[in-house]
């Protein structure tokens, strides 16, 4: 069985080519992918991403199980803040990817599409076996999210509501009015570029709140954008995709998310991470850039003069740089920027080099 | 939207196109393919002179999200790629049946040509 957003309807109407993706049909274009791509790197584009998850984690104990089950001491993150982390297995492998936002006494969790049954379970059977007073409710199917991203977003949501999003920080969340219904905002996002995301648990309001800043962004260019874009936006930035990133068991310490562990917190699978790390010698997530044309893709090979160093798990077409792109693990031993590999397509072996990720970096909608 | 059909051209049930020019064939797809895969963004050419057979794997055309197979509608011998496409993918989908040309085959055996579809019968593929 195939899941709608609420707003399928919109998205028929408007005439979109729609994919399934995590069992939900989507909208994969409007226009052109490469189109809408450059319409949120240069003005403002709008995503439907109902197909993510929405988990309150709530109760007098929310923020140690929190703490428990992500990498961050939730202590850390106060009222008005998000942070994004990963949820882990005692082995140290990614479950998720999330944000979770300290909205009120609660925290909201937004899982990737597919996982949120996985996720709300996981944490309500650690709450459990922690003697916890808290757990996680998964409203997934309740709530409507909207992304809105790209350098004019500012000037589009300002018109429709009195808050001062300026006084929202990176990270930020808040619950506002917007267009005169409630929605929790966030200065977050997935395209890496400025940009806020609305959470909205009345479908009626969010078809409302969607038109309206289809209208309000107009001056602007607005255009909705499809999951299509979407992957080739986060993937120019080098920010992960559940089920290509975290295929087979991957660590943070693998996925390149050192940065998000939080060492002093005591978490599940940190033993794990800590043995790794000692042991140091594991793959690593690579950025390559074809220097040939062709497209890499998920699952081909990559190899250094006739050898595997490795494999790609995410690979497209940048819409930005016109050239192949591609997210690999690589061998530890043969990772170093400007280092040269051949990565395979069919039966073709295409030059890439290792770069130091984004591939596309903030300044190139000014240069552009 | 209505889809472009030529008349004076033969088709292939996986919506390739083919024109006779003599001893040579010229093959693309049609404007149902490319409407289909979206913006084009790569095409894999084959080699100059490689000798293929009806139903073999002619070239491959790749869009954002997809990667697609195009097939021999005849054998023969590769004589003409184009070019063009190296730099300009999108011809493929601004143009399919003119500038969007994928190869030129020099047609080893004329029957199979009579085995294709006619315009008409194509029609009522899409």
């Amino acid at each position: 069985m195939t899941l709608k957003s609420p707003l399928n309807n919109i998205h028929k109407k408007i005439g979109a080519k729609f994919t399934e993706f995590a069992g939900f049909e989507m909208p994969l274009q409007f226009t052109s992918i490469k189109d809408e791509h450059l319409t949120v790197r240069k003005k403002v584009g709008i995503f439907d991403v109902s197909h993510m998850g929405n988990v309150w984690i709530k109760g007098k104990d929310a923020e140690k199980l929190l703490s428990l089950t992500t990498m961050e001491d939730s202590s850390r993150i106060g009222v008005g803040k998000s942070q994004y982390t990963t949820i882990l297995n005692e082995n140290g492998t990614i479950i998720d990817d999330t944000i979770f936002m300290h909205v009120d006494e609660r925290f909201m969790l937004i899982p990737n599409a597919g996982q949120s049954k996985i996720v709300t379970n996981w944490i309500n059977k650690q709450a459990k076996k922690h003697n916890l007073d808290a757990e996680a409710k998964n409203v997934s199917r309740e709530y409507v999210i909207l992304a809105v991203q790209g350098p004019k977003t500012r000037e589009t949501l300002k018109k429709l509501t009195n808050e001062d999003l300026s006084n929202i920080g990176f990270f930020g969340c808040k619950k506002i009015k917007f267009a005169g219904f409630n929605v929790i905002i966030s200065f977050t996002g997935y395209t890496g570029e400025l940009g806020y995301e609305l959470q909205i648990n009345n479908f009626d309001d969010a078809e409302k709140i969607f038109n309206k800043i289809l209208k309000s962004g107009e001056e602007f260019n607005i255009k909705p954008i499809g999951l299509g874009a979407r992957d080739t936006l986060r993937m120019e930035k080098f920010f992960l995709l559940a089920g290509n990133e975290f295929e087979g068991g991957r660590t943070p310490l693998e996925a390149n998310l050192g940065f998000f562990i939080n060492w002093d917190n005591d978490f599940i699978g940190k033993e794990a991470l800590l043995k790794q790390k000692e042991k140091g010698n594991y793959e690593r997530l690579t950025a390559l850039l074809c220097q040939e044309k062709g497209i890499p893709r998920h699952g081909c090979i990559v190899e250094k003069e006739g050898e595997k160093i490795g494999v790609v798990s995410s690979g497209t077409m940048s819409p930005c740089l016109n050239k192949g792109i591609a997210m690999a693990y690589i061998k530890p031993d043969y990772i170093k920027v400007d280092n040269t590999a051949e990565i395979i397509v069919r039966n073709r072996k295409i030059k890439a080099k290792m770069i130091k990720p984004p591939f596309v970096s903030k300044e190139w909608a000014d240069k552009n | 939207m209505s889809k472009e059909v030529r008349d004076n051209l033969k088709y292939t049930d996986t919506h390739e196109w083919l024109k006779l020019e003599g001893e040579n064939a010229k093959v693309g797809i049609t404007d149902h393919a490319q409407e289909e895969l979206t913006d084009i963004v790569f095409v894999e050419l084959p080699e100059k002179g490689k000798k293929i057979e009806k139903g073999d794997e002619l070239c491959v055309v790749e869009s954002v999200k997809s990667v697609s197979e195009i097939y021999a509608p005849v054998s023969g011998e590769i004589v003409e790629v184009n070019e063009e496409l190296e730099d300009s993918p999108e011809l493929v989908n601004k143009k399919p049946y003119d500038e969007g040309w994928l190869v030129e085959i020099k047609v080893s055996d004329k029957k199979e040509i009579n085995q294709l579809l006619n315009s008409e019968d194509y029609k009522k593929n899409i």
